[in-house]
């Protein structure tokens, strides 16, 4: 696992530009440095030689949505098994939500967590500042002593700034520091006390829902603020048709906007909900089905620019629970790479190119970082995928600390068999 | 003898085959017999434990069910928990933990969260039954209701019925709309924009006013409870509103007379808000019927249902 | 259907018929016979008759009108003795569909007699028994039973009977009435696999 040349032999390279596969060896050194691309490439001594006939070499995904939960929270996840379960899905970088306990919303707290980060995690992770004080929606937090900390984005992470004033005061001083505002959008007095997609499901299920509007309006009233203020804008989790219609709007008119989708809320709708499985509570919660096939389009044409997970550990006491009181959110780090190839690329909707371009370049580019590709003199930077076994996803499979997924029980289409990350490989011995 | 498999569990009235249902409202024929006689008890639950588990006030219906389980000879247990001493999630796997080492065999459940009876199910080898569980379902209402109609109208099918009031948070119109369409019975609904979701199922179609609902010629009105403070918001003005344009008064009372239709109300009803003094003196109200019916419904019920009792 | 096969299996259960212990001229001459015994047993008293669903109602009805053409006019009421079973743990896959009772006369003072088709361990009767004593306080109980095939499990005995036959237990005996059946008869059969049973 640690320092020696490793020869990955007999793969198919995939790449955002081409929908079509660079059958090659891949010679990685000691160092992590991609030494060699090329076709029977000899074996060098005391190498270790990694099989991948069959096998797909894809650049690691990046995920801007993670939530880790520590400090404050380590019962559900902490950043040592955030980062392991982020190897173990493909996903070789991540943006930290500040929603841990206290809320990251200094300089100092922003520092701490890196400092923490360094020390236990084998990925990088970038954290993230609050809008606000403490989350709470009243005060701005303090963003020269973040910028100066690089956080890549400012958000409240799950709660929206309400006050369309402060909004846009967020969003006029962040200017000034050329921070990415990134906002939950959701609309508190509509969305209260809803657990679920108001409509049939919530009608049935006898559950308060939350309206669609809920996100719609919050999406139209941050585009608009976003336009008047010239701030940068990316919006997070979208869930309805119209929301996206709202994004696609506003791109036309010149607003920089940015949005992003998660895998759950492609693949799965409201009808997806059974017998109260808490495993499928979201926020925004799964819509209907021409919801989601919208979504899907979206990401396809690129009004979607990119898939974040919402990675959100809780433990399963918590989520064992009735409906109504569990916490949103499941997992994801592990699971998204393997749901979306089962679902799309599998069945041939989008290719590994549109993935890449959406999962791995389109977040970095987001937070000003360069892609990653599989070339000669690049950080080796990637995993190797068998598209042609299965994985369960059982309780046993997940390196997170937090078994919760709506794909629990289900045997996905592929299998992940490692990830590089310089020097370090990430998988079967 | 019939084909029917043994349930463990009632949860809800979607999950129940019209033969199910139809075996459960023909048996409580006999059962509603044995109040004539002057030992209104059988012996056939004798030694069975029924435990009451409300999360929820409710003397009525709470009451309805131990009056049942005494009548069929079991041994019931009431356990109220008032919401002040419920922590939410913790306590409700706590209980379920409490409840498997009570081995009981019954478990009658009303909580204010939906889906909360189907959890304790699955953890239980006791037979659930869901005794009205937030604005989800309350199958053993809506048995009896449907139970209350087939005697007034033993050729129900075709009958229209239609149901007044806040459907959005009614666990009752839920489960006893279902039931009657399932029945083949006509099912509408009377109320306010802001009461009566988009969501809802299609057969229930919407009419708009007292006199849509007398044109379209109900068998049975069937009232809901209302209740104006909701911790959501406000849905509607005021009482005083809700009962001038909803409300069942001498004017809509002499519609009703013409019609011969039957008045339904599941109870406890507020008297000067879904109904006048007037209104509740009606000769062709089944109100009281339902009550008597509910505990002849949850002896057969009791009766039907069968305990996993190696599960635990 | 060929005839033979249909002579040889009940048509409701589809059992085997092994051996016909009554015709139905047998069994209208035992009726005829247990109506003398019980008009001259009974003179005089306030008599009531309470048949245990099903067949036992058909059987009362039946001695009934026998007594009905001797001008004795005793009521029927009816008895559905599935809620005073001691076997309700052991229901197994069947849905019992439960029958009206119907005692439709006062019982404090009456001499109350009851009618079963078969009675066999005597458990059925038990339930009877109970069933009936929460209708109210009869002055006195008697058993009526078309056929006694022994093998009791309780200190129950029938005061008016039939025909008494001997069995093995693990033979089942039926009883038909064409109120209710389309053959008339009381048969051995051998069951058909599968078929519940519930020794009366």
């Amino acid at each position: 696992m640690g320092e020696r040349t490793r020869l990955f032999k007999n793969g198919r390279i995939a790449s955002a530009d081409s929908s079509d596969f660079r059958e090659a060896d891949v010679l990685v050194d000691a160092d992590g440095l991609i030494t060699a691309i090329g076709s029977g490439l000899a074996t060098p001594e005391g190498s270790e030689v990694i099989d991948c006939t069959g096998c797909l070499l894809v650049p690691g995904m990046f995920d801007v949505h993670v939530h880790a939960r520590e400090p404050g929270h380590e019962h559900k996840e902490t950043l040592a098994t955030c980062s392991a379960a982020a190897l173990h899905g493909g996903v070789t970088g991540v943006v930290l939500m500040p929603d841990t306990s206290p809320p990251v919303d200094s300089g100092n707290l922003v520092k701490s967590a890196m400092d923490l980060v360094s020390e236990v995690s084998a990925i990088p992770m970038y954290q993230s500042g609050c809008l606000t004080k403490g989350r709470e929606g009243n005060e701005m937090a303090g963003f020269s002593g973040m910028a100066s900390r690089g956080v890549p984005m400012l958000t409240d992470a799950d709660r929206t700034v309400a006050c369309p004033d402060l909004m846009r005061r967020c969003m006029e001083y962040a200017c000034d520091f050329d921070l990415l505002v990134t906002s939950h959008t959701d609309t508190p007095a509509l969305s209260k006390a809803g657990v679920v997609n108001e409509g049939r499901v919530s009608y049935r299920f006898g559950l308060p829902g939350i309206p669609a509007i809920s996100q719609e309006l919050a999406i139209d009233r941050d585009i608009h603020v976003a336009l008047h203020t010239g701030a940068r804008l990316h919006l997070q989790q979208l869930s309805s048709a119209r929301g996206l219609e709202s994004v696609r709007r506003a791109k036309e008119a010149g607003t920089r906007v940015t949005c992003e989708v998660s895998p759950q809320h492609l693949v799965l709708t409201e009808l997806d909900i059974r017998d109260y499985n808490t495993h499928f509570k979201f926020n925004p919660p799964l819509r209907s089905v021409q919801d989601t096939e919208a979504l899907v389009a979206g990401l396809i044409d690129g009004s979607i620019d990119l898939i974040a997970s919402d990675h959100a550990p809780h433990t399963e006491f918590e989520k064992s629970s009735d409906f109504g009181s569990a916490p949103f959110g499941a997992t994801g780090l592990e699971t998204s790479v393997l749901v979306l190839h089962d679902r799309f690329i599998r069945t041939g909707v989008f290719g590994w190119d549109l993935l890449i371009q959406r999962y791995s370049d389109a977040p970095r580019k987001l937070i000003g970082l360069e892609p990653v590709v599989i070339a000669e003199g690049c950080a080796a930077e990637f995993f190797v995928f068998d598209p042609a076994a299965e994985t369960a996803i059982t309780r046993e499979y997940l390196r997170t600390k937090s078994p919760v997924s709506p794909f629990l029980g289900e045997t996905l289409a592929g299998k992940m068999r490692g990830t590089v990350l310089g020097m370090a490989w990430h998988g079967e011995e | 003898m019939s084909e029917l498999k043994p349930r463990k569990d009632l949860l809800d009235i979607e999950s129940l085959d019209l033969e199910e249902i139809e075996y459960v409202l023909e048996n409580a024929v006999p059962f509603k017999q044995l109040f004539q006689r002057s030992v209104k008890k059988v012996p056939t639950l004798r030694g069975k434990t029924v435990l009451n588990l409300f999360y929820e006030p409710s003397t009525r219906t709470s009451s309805s069910f131990e009056v049942a389980a005494n009548r069929m000879s079991a041994d019931v247990t009431n356990f109220t928990i008032s919401s002040s001493s419920v922590v939410k999630g913790e306590s409700l796997l706590d209980t379920i933990e409490t409840l498997q080492a009570m081995r009981s065999d019954y478990i009658v459940i009303r909580h204010q969260a939906a889906g909360v009876p189907g959890i304790v199910a699955k953890h239980t080898g006791a037979s659930v039954i869901n005794a009205g569980d937030g604005y989800h379902a309350h199958p053993t209402q809506a048995l009896l209701d449907a139970m209350t109609i087939r005697e007034v109208y033993p050729e129900y099918k075709g009958r229209k019925v239609v149901i007044v009031g806040d459907i959005l948070h009614s666990r009752v119109a839920r489960s006893t709309s279902t039931l009657l369409h399932k029945l083949g019975i006509e099912v509408a609904v009377l109320g306010p924009g802001s009461l009566v979701p988009g969501g809802r199922h299609d057969f229930m179609t919407r009419l708009r006013s007292w006199d849509e609902v007398f044109d379209w010629g109900p068998d049975a009105v069937y009232l809901l409870r209302v209740q104006m403070e909701r911790q959501e918001g406000q849905f509607f003005p005021s009482i005083a509103e809700y009962h001038k344009m909803y409300g069942m008064n001498s004017q809509r009372l002499v519609r009703m007379r013409e019609l011969g239709a039957y008045l339904m109300h599941p109870g406890p009803v507020n008297r000067g808000v879904e109904i006048t003094d007037e209104a509740m003196r009606y000769e062709r109200s089944l109100i009281s019927t339902q009550v008597e019916n509910g505990i002849a419904v949850r002896m057969a019920v009791l009766h039907w249902l069968k305990p996993e009792t190696d599960k635990d | 259907m060929n005839l033979s096969k249909r002579l040889r299996t009940l048509s409701d259960t589809g059992d085997i018929i092994r051996e016909e212990i009554l015709s139905p001229e047998g069994i209208q001459e035992a009726i005829a016979v247990m109506a003398r015994d019980i008009a001259y047993r009974c003179a005089g008293d306030n008599v009531a008759f309470i048949g245990i669903y099903t067949r036992g109602v058909t059987f009362a009805r039946r001695v009934a009108a026998e007594l009905k053409t001797q001008g004795l006019d005793y009521p029927v009421g009816t008895l559905d003795i599935s809620l005073y079973r001691d076997d309700f743990d052991n229901r197994g896959s069947e849905l019992p569909r439960l029958e009206s009772s119907d005692v439709p006369f006062a019982l404090d003072g009456a001499r109350v007699i009851i009618f079963d088709e078969v009675i066999f361990t005597g458990r059925t009767v038990r339930a009877a028994l109970d069933g009936l004593m929460d209708y109210g306080r009869p002055a006195k109980i008697e058993l009526a039973v078309l056929i006694d095939r022994g093998h009791r499990e309780i200190p129950i005995q029938p005061d008016y009977v039939g025909k008494k036959i001997g069995t093995t237990r693990d033979q089942y005996v039926k009883v038909r009435f064409h109120e209710d059946d389309e053959r008339e008869g009381v048969f051995i059969v051998k069951k058909r696999a599968g078929q519940p049973h519930h020794p009366a």
